[in-house]
Formats: C-alpha cells, sequence, structure tokens
C-alpha cells in the first residue's frame, strides 16, 4: 500500500498541486488531521482555532487531487514595538516531501505578511531539522539565537528571523536608483537624485 | 465537536447551591463512593447531563468566549482524560500512599538479607540513574523524587543502610540546589531548583556524614571478618554479617562499601567548593580524587553484581539498563509526582542509564577539579581566559554554577577582592593614583557591576551566554562615554594629573574590554551554528575589524603600563592600523599583540578568500526572494552596530572591502590609496596565510610555559597552512573543478 502511494506520489506535477487560503471550518480538520499525524505535540481545537479564525490569510493549504497534502500556519502582531509573523505550524505528508511544496506554502505566507506590513517574520526550528532549516535559509532568514533545551525532549532549537528591507533603507533605495538607472530613456524628473 | 464525545467526566463542585444551576433542574445527583474521597468543604457531583446539554447548544465551531478566555487564553486548555496533556490522570496509583499499601516500597526490600542487600544496592544505582538525569535538566520530581523511600523519609529509619543512603542523597541534592540557586542568571535553573511539595530536607540531614560514617564502620567490619580464615566458623564475638550468603559476602561488602565511600567523599566536595574566598579548593580536589577511585571501584563491581543477578528484582529488558546488576530496582514510580512537576506537561523522561551516568559523574568531577585548580590570585584577564578555556569542555550547569560560585560572591571578585581594586590593577593604573573616595563615584560602582556581570555571564551556557553579551555591549559603549565625560570634568576642574592618570588607564581597559566582549560574541556564532556558509564572509570580515581594534587598545594599554618599552619614531598621527600591522616586524610588541596579529591575519584572508570566491565563482551566496545581504548583515551584528563597535562601520564598508577581492592579482585595480577605510583594492592573499603561519610558530618560545596557548598556536598554524594550500589551488585553477568545490 505505502510503495504504490510512494510511486504515485514520485509522479506528481508541481502543477497538479492546487494551493488554497484558509477557507473556514470545512479546512480545520484537514489541517488537524495533517499536524496531528506528522508532528508529536499535541495541540487542542483551541491553538489551531487561535490561528485560523484571527489569521485566516496567513493560514494556506496544499491540495493534490482533493486530498490535503501540507499546509502553513500563521499570525501576525505587534512585538516590543515591531510589527511581525510568526510561522507556527507547517507540515507536508511524507511522501510529497522534497518537491518545494512547503517552500511555495511559506513563501505565500510570508508574502502576506510582507504586505500587510510586516517588518520581519520569525519562528522556531529544532536545530537537528535540517530540512526546515535549509529551506527557510534559502528564503533569506537567518539563525538568530540558539536557545538551550528549547523542546521537552531536551534538543536546541534555533529563533529563525527574516528581516524584510526597510523602506527607508539605502538597501531600498539603491534597487530603486538601479531600476531609474536602468530606465534611463524615460528621464523621470521627479524622482530626487541621492 | 468530536473532543467530547466520550466526556463523562465529573467535575468538582464547589458548595454554592445556590448559584448553582443543576437545582434549578432539581437534577443534583451525589456521586456514591467516588475513588477520590471529598473533602471537608466539598462535594462531588455529576455534571454529566449539563455538559450534554451544554455540548448540544453549540454549534461546531463555536465557542464559548468570556471576558477573561479569548482564544489566545483558550490555547493554555488541556484536554482533560488527554494522557499527554492531563497531569492529573491516574496510571497505577492515585498516590504515594496508595503505593505503599500496595507494597511498591518494602521495608525492608526483603526478609532474605541477601536479597536485600542486592535490592539496595539496585536502589542506589538507579539513584545514581536519577541524580545524573536531574542534573542533565529535568525535574527533582521526576527523577529523584521518583524515589518512594525519599518520599516518605520516615519510614526508612528501621533500616540504618538505607536510611544513611537516602539522608546523605538528600542532603547532596540540598547542596546542590542551593548553590545553582544562588548563581541563578538564567532559566535553565528554573526546572532544576524546583522543590515546592518535595521531602527535600529533613530534620538531621546535617549530620548525614556521621550516619555515613556509623554504617560504612560496620561494612568494613563485615568485610574483614568475612576475609578472615576461620570466617566460615560462627562465633558469638563475629559480629553479624551483612547478608547470609557467605561466598557473596566479600563481593556484596565492597559493592556497599564503593558506593557509600563516594557519596561520603562526594558531599565533602560540595561542602569544600562551599566554603568562602576558596579556602576549600585543596581539600575538594583530595576528595574528587577519592570519589573518582570510588566510581572506578563501582565500575568493578558490575560483574559480580550481574552475576548475582537472581537476587534482584525482575530483569530489566530494555536498553538503559540503570542498575549494575541489570535488575529493575524496587521503590520506584515516577508517575506520582506528576501533578508536582506542573510547569512541564506529563511526560516520562528517559533517565541517563547507569554507565552514562557514571560517566557524567566522572566528567562533573574532572570539571569541578579543573575549577579548583586555577589559582584564586589570579588577574581579571588571567579569569577571562580561564573561563573560556573552561567551557570548551562543555561544563553542565551544576559544574558551571561552582564556577560562579567561587569568582563572585558578595559582588566581589573571589568573594575577598572589591571590583574597583581589581580593574585598576588590570587596568595597570599606577599605585599612587588609587584614590579610595573616587570608588564612591557612582560611575565606578556602575563599572564594578559591569565587570561582575561579565564574570556571571562568562559561566552561563553558550547560547544564553552569547545573547548576554550582546545586550552588554551597550552598556561598556555607555559607560565608556559617560566615563569620558567625566575625565573632562575633572580636568577643567581640577589639577590632579594622577586622577587623570586613573581614568585614561581605566578608559582604554573599557575600551579594550568592550572589543573582546565583542570578539567572543561573533566566535560563539561559530560554536552555536549561528552562521550559514552564505554568512562566512561577513562575519570573519567583522572579526577581523574587532581584532583590529581589539589589538590597538590592548597594545595601548601595554605601552601606557610600561609593559613594553617605549617605541621611538612612531609619531601619534600614524594610521593605527598599520602600526598593527607592521607589528611582526617590530621586535618591541609583546606576544599577546602578536598572537592577536596573527588572529588578524588569518581573519583577514579567510574574508578575502570567500570574497573571492564569490565574486570569481558565485558560491557561498544566497538570493532569497524577501532580502538581501544587507539585511542579514544588519540582523547579525545588531547589537554591535547600535553599540558602535567600531565606529563608523556599515554594510557599505563590507562591501567596498570585499567587492574586487579576486584570485588573479594581475587583474586587480591600481590602489588609490591603503586607508583602512578605502579598503584593500590588491589582494596578496596568500601573504595573510603565510604570516600567520609565520607568526604562529614564531610564537612557540614565547609561550613555552602555557599549554593552552601553544594548543592554540598549533591551531592557528595549522588553520593557515591549510587555507593557503586550498588558496593556491583555487587560484591556479582557471575555473573550479566540480569535484573541487
Amino acid at each position: 500500500m505505502e510503495t504504490t502511494t510512494a510511486t504515485a506520489a514520485s509522479m506528481i506535477e508541481e502543477s497538479e498541486i492546487e494551493y488554497v487560503s484558509y477557507g473556514g471550518e470545512h479546512h480545520l480538520p484537514l489541517i488537524m488531521r495533517l499536524v496531528d499525524e506528522e508532528l508529536s505535540e499535541p495541540y487542542s481545537i483551541f491553538t489551531y482555532r487561535y490561528f485560523v479564525y484571527l489569521w485566516p490569510n496567513l493560514s494556506f493549504l496544499a491540495f493534490h487531487k482533493g486530498k490535503c497534502i501540507g499546509t502553513v500556519i500563521s499570525k501576525m502582531g505587534e512585538h516590543r514595538n515591531t510589527y511581525r509573523g510568526y510561522i507556527a505550524m507547517l507540515v507536508v505528508l511524507k511522501p510529497y516531501r522534497h518537491k518545494g511544496i512547503a517552500t511555495e506554502l511559506v513563501t505565500r505566507s510570508i508574502k502576506v505578511m510582507m504586505e500587510s506590513g510586516c517588518e520581519e517574520v520569525t519562528l522556531e526550528a529544532e536545530v537537528t531539522n535540517k530540512g526546515a532549516l535549509a529551506l527557510y535559509g534559502r528564503l533569506g532568514f537567518i539563525r538568530a539565537k540558539r536557545l538551550f533545551r528549547y523542546y521537552l525532549n531536551g534538543v536546541d532549537a534555533f529563533r529563525l528571523k527574516l528581516l524584510f528591507p526597510h523602506p527607508q533603507l539605502p538597501s531600498a533605495m539603491s534597487s530603486v536608483l538601479e531600476s531609474y538607472e536602468a530606465n534611463e530613456t524615460k528621464k523621470d524628473h521627479s524622482l530626487t537624485q541621492v | 465537536s468530536t473532543n467530547y464525545n466520550n466526556n463523562n467526566g465529573i467535575a468538582q463542585q464547589q458548595q454554592q447551591q445556590q448559584e448553582d444551576p443543576l437545582n434549578e433542574q432539581g437534577t443534583y445527583a451525589p456521586v456514591l463512593n467516588p475513588t477520590i474521597p471529598s473533602g471537608e468543604q466539598t462535594v462531588w457531583a455529576d455534571v454529566s447531563t449539563l455538559l450534554q446539554s451544554a455540548r448540544n447548544d453549540l454549534q461546531d465551531g463555536e465557542l464559548i468566549c468570556g471576558e477573561n478566555f479569548n482564544l489566545f487564553a483558550a490555547m493554555s486548555a488541556l484536554e482533560i482524560m488527554d494522557p499527554k496533556m492531563d497531569s492529573g490522570i491516574v496510571s497505577k496509583y492515585y498516590s504515594v500512599d496508595e503505593a505503599i499499601e500496595d507494597g511498591a516500597a518494602p521495608i525492608p526490600l526483603s526478609l532474605n538479607k541477601t536479597v536485600d542487600v542486592h535490592c539496595i544496592i539496585d536502589v542506589m544505582d538507579h539513584l545514581l540513574c536519577c541524580e545524573a538525569t536531574w542534573h542533565k535538566g529535568h525535574s527533582l520530581a521526576q527523577t529523584i523524587f521518583s524515589c518512594i523511600y525519599l518520599l516518605r523519609p520516615d519510614r526508612t529509619s528501621s533500616h540504618p543502610l538505607l536510611s544513611s543512603y537516602c539522608t546523605v542523597v538528600r542532603a547532596t541534592c540540598n547542596a546542590v540546589v542551593s548553590v545553582v540557586s544562588d548563581t541563578r542568571t538564567h532559566e535553565e535553573e528554573d526546572l532544576f531548583t524546583i522543590t515546592s511539595g518535595l521531602p527535600l530536607k529533613k530534620d538531621g540531614d546535617e549530620k548525614c556524614l556521621s550516619m555515613l560514617n556509623v554504617i560504612e564502620e560496620t561494612v568494613t567490619r563485615q568485610l574483614h571478618a568475612c576475609k578472615s580464615p576461620s570466617h566460615k566458623k560462627r562465633s558469638i564475638e563475629d559480629i553479624e554479617p551483612l547478608q547470609t550468603n557467605l561466598d557473596l559476602e566479600e563481593g556484596y561488602c565492597k559493592a556497599v562499601l564503593c558506593r557509600l565511600r563516594f557519596r561520603k567523599h562526594f558531599y565533602h566536595v560540595l561542602v569544600c567548593l562551599r566554603r568562602a574566598q576558596g579556602r576549600g579548593l585543596d581539600l575538594a580536589r583530595k576528595h574528587i580524587a577519592s570519589c573518582l577511585a570510588e566510581l572506578g571501584n563501582i565500575l568493578k563491581t558490575e560483574g559480580f553484581l550481574k552475576s548475582n543477578s537472581k537476587y534482584g528484582m525482575c530483569e530489566n529488558t530494555t536498553e538503559d539498563i540503570t542498575t549494575a546488576s541489570g535488575c529493575e530496582p524496587v521503590g520506584f514510580d515516577s508517575t506520582l509526582n506528576t501533578r508536582l512537576s506542573a510547569p512541564t506537561p506529563p511526560r516520562a523522561i528517559k533517565l541517563l542509564c547507569w554507565k552514562k551516568a557514571v560517566k557524567y559523574f566522572e566528567k562533573l568531577l574532572h570539571d569541578l577539579d579543573v575549577v579548583c585548580s586555577h589559582p584564586t590570585d589570579s588577574s581579571f584577564e588571567g579569569v577571562l581566559r580561564f573561563v573560556v578555556e573552561f567551557q570548551k569542555l562543555q561544563p553542565d550547569l551544576v559544574a558551571r554554577s561552582h564556577l560562579q560560585f567561587l569568582l563572585v560572591q558578595d559582588g566581589k571578585f573571589y568573594g575577598r577582592d572589591p571590583m574597583f581594586a581589581v580593574i585598576c590593577r588590570a587596568a595597570a593604573v599606577p599605585e599612587i593614583t588609587k584614590n579610595h573616595d573616587i570608588q564612591k563615584n557612582e560611575s565606578f560602582v556602575h563599572l564594578g557591576q559591569l565587570a561582575i556581570t561579565l564574570l556571571k555571564i562568562l559561566c552561563t551556557n553558550a547560547a544564553w551566554q552569547r545573547r548576554q553579551l550582546g545586550k552588554v555591549l551597550q552598556d561598556w559603549r555607555i559607560l565608556h562615554m559617560q566615563l569620558e565625560l567625566a575625565l573632562r570634568k575633572e580636568f577643567e576642574e581640577s589639577s590632579s594629573t594622577s586622577i587623570d592618570e586613573m581614568y585614561k588607564h581605566i578608559l582604554i581597559w573599557i575600551e579594550e574590554q568592550t572589543f573582546w566582549i565583542a570578539f567572543r560574541f561573533l566566535i560563539l556564532g561559530f560554536e552555536l551554528e549561528l552562521y550559514s556558509p552564505s554568512e562566512y564572509c561577513m562575519v570573519y570580515w567583522y572579526i577581523y575589524i574587532i581584532l583590529i581594534k581589539l589589538g590597538e587598545k590592548m597594545h595601548q594599554r601595554m605601552i601606557t603600563s610600561g609593559e613594553t618599552a617605549c617605541l621611538p619614531g612612531k609619531r601619534k598621527g600614524k594610521k593605527k592600523k598599520e602600526s598593527t600591522k607592521d607589528a611582526s616586524k617590530d621586535p618591541s610588541f609583546p606576544p599577546a599583540v602578536l598572537l592577536l596579529q596573527c588572529h588578524i591575519y588569518l581573519a583577514e584572508g579567510l574574508t578575502l578568500m570567500i570574497a573571492a570566491l564569490r565574486n570569481e565563482h558565485g558560491v557561498f551566496q544566497c538570493h532569497g526572494p524577501f532580502n538581501t545581504e544587507q539585511e542579514r548583515f544588519i540582523q547579525h551584528f545588531e547589537h554591535l552596530q547600535k553599540a558602535c563597535i567600531p565606529d563608523h562601520v556599515s554594510y557599505y564598508s563590507f562591501r567596498e572591502y570585499t567587492d574586487n577581492a579576486q584570485f588573479d592579482v594581475s587583474m586587480a585595480k591600481k590602489p588609490e590609496s591603503e586607508t583602512f577605510e578605502r579598503g584593500i583594492q590588491t589582494l596578496v592573499m596568500c601573504n595573510y596565510f603565510k604570516e600567520a603561519q609565520r607568526i604562529a610558530k614564531e610564537l612557540r618560545s614565547s609561550f613555552s610555559n602555557d599549554t593552552n596557548k601553544l594548543a592554540e598556536l598549533r591551531h592557528l598554524e595549522q588553520v593557515a597552512e591549510h587555507n593557503g594550500i586550498a588558496l593556491n589551488l583555487v587560484s591556479r585553477l582557471g575555473s573550479l573543478d566540480p569535484s573541487l568545490k
């Protein structure tokens, strides 16, 4: 049985995966089943409701042929004078891993955070979770801190953080300048010279 | 929803029947013969019907919302009857008393004396595992106090061997809790020191050593008796043997003795280490040596105990045996305390196996021995170096707490020297200027506190340590600014050159410490695996610029303290960077500065080599969709940048320095100026590694007495050599062979 699923899964095309924003109560049991299956910590239904009720636009589900095979659950809010996003849970069923589905889910969530005005995004991951560390590393997260014995099993965690370019930072300006230089011919005099 | 399907829960109700909604329905039904007895002011009532109607009233997705119960609060909800969340779930016994009634902890352990002794040895071994597991970061409740004998200490008084062992274990744990609580710096200790509800202290525990002595003497006599040639003949003068099987008497006596002696010496170690101002260190070392010897003896008893495992309880079939004999110990139940370990969810914790527990104590004792071996008349700088070296052993909480306890007591260095005096000595303030009134100056008091805090931080675990080091950078910087202002005021108001001298010395010293902290902060990032390869370039670069500053300040301090001969011909206006660069060729540079120069060359070489690899081969890079390297730079160096350490340094400085790095020197642009701010345009990377190697070799003679420094020099040489070779290879190949990548 498992081999069939594996073979079937290995023949999946990226285009066959459908990404959907959290749409309501009907999605909740799908998410819960996924997370309960894959993650070791028990979450009560209230935990899920907290996230998807307050930030439905930050949670996404991935479907393959009508089956929910992945999900990301996040939140955002004010934290010590910064508006920041937080990725709470990310799960993709085992047979569907290494196809970029998790990256796509996370990317969508982070895009919404960015558009909503977040200055940064954060999450924790076990130091042994090479897959997650590589995924977030590729997206530009740094390992900001190491948290000693963060998890119940005594494993350390990294706090991962992604800093969005600040609109007032020179890097944003330089990209503005680059596009200005590239469009020299338009001669837009309204842009101030730096 | 589905979570409430099988909830026939019984909920306890207060006697508030006037407000009780059930009363109106007239369905208040008292529960007969509840398994948990009603209290004096309370009575059990069955509310299943109430819950049923409430449940039927709620639709899927609906949640009762109250002022104090919002969605966030709801996350802390526990599902009753879920064994992963509900610590009230009874697994076998409801209470300790029930367990005892059921015979879970018999006293004596057996009427058969051989079985009794064997089982007590198993208890001793299992307790050692519990103790090691506790030290490693679990709660007392789930480890040491999973022992029913310890939970009801009065019961053991009829059994001297068990009683004395339990007493010394309690006293030992108490001593450890005490020192860890006293040196508390961080949440790491939180779980460790929770003792509420546990019988950790009992009257008479302070006499544990005399109790142990009595029993040790008895067993020693029993051992002698069994070894004497006439032991098989019973006579009235003979003392009663330890157990009834005469062939096994020697083995069991030895097994018991080494365990008792280990406990005795270990308790002595803790008592000695507690003595003020490090007065007990030498004696502690003697007891540590005895402890290690007894641990060796304990390991030797494994064979004997295993071959007599039939005298123990059932065999432990799991892989993690917690006793020498391989038997399960009698009298332990970790589930009895789940309610006491409330902060943590009810999880069975995995105890360290017996062999690992012994290893843990061996390591702990070795670490404590290192703590005891450092001379107590050391300088501040000496202590900093010592603590950094000590941390390389990766000592656990107990060892680190003892180190901190030794170094800092009552706000004084080694509990003995006021910080102001220590700092003046470290900053080489001339004797005459040590004005005692000025130490009451607020800024100097603050400086003392910063120095104490620094010592404490350096004794914590690496993860916590790095975060704290980053945070205190700003405090040191601000203090420097405050003292600079004070010096200026002093200069204007009075003409006391001696006070000015003191200020100057201390200001340089503060700067040196600040850069040292910054360096440590950066280096710890490697240890903690915080940097990914695409960040190495900027990290090495920042280390390079910090080390240059550190070298400057260190050299300045040494010059002003007269540690080096005056350097004629060095004009004040000369660029500081160049002066440290020429250090290697000037014979009057002290070895410590040269060592730093060696590090600087390495850091520089690594920065440029990685930069060239990026520029020419596109490796060590990360192009994410959401941000650029600049954001990652800002994040990694946030604390340093905020505190302006060093001044006038930004992402652009980094880019300037590295953008033109390449392997083919002939293609490099001609430099316009070789000032630090403009960065290097031409590259002689190879020379950096060669120079580093050369200095490392030359310094061997200067540090011939310092094993740590010699090891460091060897390491530096190796790194320089390997990178030099790699650099040669890469620069000679036109493009990177995929196998080399």
